[in-house]
């Protein structure tokens, strides 16, 4: 796997995102685009405002870390990339399909086929393999078993845990794990894979190496990632860095 | 999703909850096995029923002194005496086109040493194709009807179950002992030889079958009756007058004459039979319904456990009908397989029961539950299974809606 580049650009060498290229969500070479998202929450001790107005746009192949203290409103903002939960107002595009028009039903057809997930705590189903865990996806989104079989097994083999395959995931490590997680994240091809915090239950070697791992995956196979961290370390390591604060962008900026 | 990978889903959740899993299964074959066992042995004792008294003629009715239950036993106010005034008045009732009095007692009999007690009858012997048009007798039987020796003895007497000999044949002599309590309340016994001169084939019916006939006036004399006759079998020209000719001894005697018809018994009989078998079908239904309560209470827990799999599978895109119908699925797995091992269990239990019964009540004269062996239909197998099968798929229907209906950022925020 590849080693990371600590010696990569400082943060005082970033330059800050255009807004030009916000507005332009339709380009095939953006593969995220968010317009003017803000989520208000309605709780007892009144409205909560937890992302403001929030804009970006994110390039196919790109690597992008959402970084931010706690409660600043950085996993809301995944939530609603993930399509996990609606906005109170704005848009989100994934390769430019306004994700919040679209029917309940057709947003989870689009979680299938567009969003790959990577949460912190690997969310895999213990009490079956890791080849049926892989294939997870393939098998929702109604694809042949011999092919979601020879697909899970091309990634598995990809990530080098191809031997694993029959194993059940609690009997694995937690670098293994997060490893099947990723691969299951992978396995329909999706434009964009959300990884929420996903070295956050791993020692830091661990980490280092599922980081490795989801860096080789975006500059060797093109892949569009966003993850969530409060790493500010990791969060430098990635080709971007959105900071978020009290639901507000308070800074964009590449690495 | 296809059906396949969602029955794989389900089944891998069942099987990773063995211990659980078996036992809702066996709240379900609890129920199922009851209703299947009641239901066949409810049908076999329905169907033993009709056989006896299918052999029963259909105009005939029994009159007694008394209000007679229908198990037979005499009522104890018995004021009316019925002898031989009464049966000439009742023979020349219209409609009537005979009247067979019979004497009834409790004896032992003694062939070659060998004991049986038994239940004898007084009457002419030939009159007994009143009551059984389609009696047969063994080869070398005569009809003695004025002989006060010649005794005729019922199929099962003769050749009782299990027995690789017969107990008597025709020509063999028989000795009859009546014992009754003199009025001192002195025990004394009439000893007397018959002469058995024939022997019934099986009737069909079972009471029949274990009687004893002889000579009514040699029953008056051995049972000590003086004349009064304990029952009356009262011919009707055809059924249709039954019900007429019954009115006119009500009218005639009231209360102190009891009538009754086979087809009346038979229905009372068989009223009781179903409602018995209703009664524990109901327990056997209420058993069905908290094995599906406890589907419920499995399936919720479930659901509550497996709260962040449903949260993971609906973040990478599964619809809310593939999680409904993956908790349905494994509801419907435990229905199948509680319905079917509950219908097996069921079918195996009935048999046992019968053959158990029949080991404890061999010998013994008279209705037992190994008379009557289960009847399984097919069709009542079917309904029960499929309403077992039903009644888990309803149980599942709230905690598989409760879970395709969970927010996916909800369920994978739940620790």
């Amino acid at each position: 796997m590849l080693n990371r580049d600590k010696s990569g650009p400082k943060r005082n060498s970033a330059k800050v995102v255009n807004e030009s290229q916000v507005n332009d969500v339709s380009s095939n070479s953006i593969a995220l685009a968010v317009k003017n998202l803000s989520k208000i929450y309605d709780s007892v001790a009144g409205k909560v405002v937890a992302l403001q107005d929030i804009n970006f746009t994110v390039k196919k192949g790109e690597f992008v870390s959402i970084v931010g203290p706690s409660g600043s409103g950085k996993s809301t903002l995944l939530n609603m990339i993930g399509a996990l939960d609606r906005p109170t107002s704005g848009q989100v595009y994934i390769n430019g399909i306004d994700i919040f028009s679209l029917k309940d039903s057709e947003i989870a057809t689009m979680r299938n086929n567009l969003i790959g997930f990577i949460f912190q705590s690997f969310n895999l189903i213990n009490r079956t393999t890791v080849l049926k865990n892989v294939k997870l996806p393939s098998v929702i989104s109604g694809m042949s078993t011999s092919e979601a079989n020879m697909r899970a097994m091309k990634i598995l083999e990809a990530l080098g845990i191809a031997d694993k395959a029959t194993q059940k995931p609690v009997n694995l490590s937690g670098g293994q794990q997060q490893r099947v997680a990723i691969a299951r994240s992978l396995v329909n091809n999706p434009a964009i894979v959300l990884a929420d915090e996903p070295t956050g239950n791993l020692d830091t070697k661990t980490g280092e190496d599922v980081f490795d791992m989801l860096k080789t995956l975006s500059h060797k196979f093109k892949r569009t990632i966003i993850m969530v961290t409060h790493n500010p370390e990791l969060s430098e390591s990635t080709d971007r860095s959105i900071l978020i604060r009290d639901g507000r962008i308070e800074q964009d900026v590449i690495n | 999703m296809n059906p396949n990978d969602i029955f794989g889903l389900a089944y891998d959740a069942l099987v990773d909850r063995k211990v659980r899993t078996i036992l809702t299964v066996l709240m379900v074959v609890l129920g199922a096995s009851l209703v299947v066992v009641i239901n066949g042995l409810s049908a076999g004792q329905s169907a033993f029923l009709q056989q006896q008294f299918s052999s029963l003629a259909t105009n005939v009715i029994t009159a007694t002194s008394g209000q007679r239950s229908y198990y037979g036993g005499g009522s104890s106010q018995a004021s009316l005496i019925i002898n031989d005034i009464i049966v000439n008045k009742i023979k020349a009732l219209p409609f009537v086109s005979d009247v067979v009095p019979q004497y009834t007692g409790s004896v032992t009999i003694d062939s070659y040493g060998n004991v049986q007690r038994i239940s004898v009858t007084g009457m002419n012997p030939t009159k007994l194709t009143v009551q059984l048009p389609n009696l047969e007798f063994v080869d070398g039987s005569t009809l003695e009807p004025n002989d006060r020796s010649a005794a005729v003895v019922g199929d099962t007497i003769a050749n009782p179950a299990g027995a690789t000999t017969p107990f008597v044949t025709v020509g063999q002599t028989l000795k009859i002992t009546y014992s009754y309590s003199d009025p001192a309340g002195k025990q004394e016994q009439e000893v007397r030889n018959f002469l058995v001169t024939a022997i019934m084939k099986p009737s069909g019916n079972t009471r029949i079958d274990n009687s004893l006939v002889i000579n009514p006036d040699a029953a008056n004399q051995l049972l000590r009756k003086s004349g009064r006759y304990d029952s009356l079998l009262v011919q009707t020209i055809d059924d249709s007058y039954v019900n007429t000719v019954q009115d006119e001894i009500t009218s005639l005697y009231g209360k102190n004459i009891g009538t009754n018809t086979p087809q009346a018994t038979l229905k009372v009989r068989q009223q009781a039979t179903s409602g018995n078998a209703a009664f524990v079908e109901m327990i056997g239904i209420i058993a069905l319904v908290v094995g599906a309560v406890g589907i419920v209470t499995t399936l919720y827990n479930s659901v509550t456990e497996r709260i962040r799999e449903i949260g993971t599978m609906k973040a990478i895109g599964a619809q809310n009908s593939s999680i409904l119908a993956l908790f349905l699925v494994e509801a419907a797995l435990i229905g199948i397989m509680g319905a079917t091992l509950g219908v097996t269990i069921g079918i195996i239990s009935g048999y046992a029961m019968t053959g158990l019964s029949s080991q404890q009540g061999s010998g013994g004269p008279g209705f037992n539950i190994s008379s009557f062996p289960p009847i399984f239909l097919p069709q009542d197998l079917i309904k029960v299974w499929f309403l077992s099968v039903l009644l888990a798929i309803g149980a599942g229907i709230f905690p598989a809606w409760k879970a395709s209906k969970l927010s996916p950022m909800v369920a994978l925020r739940r620790e």
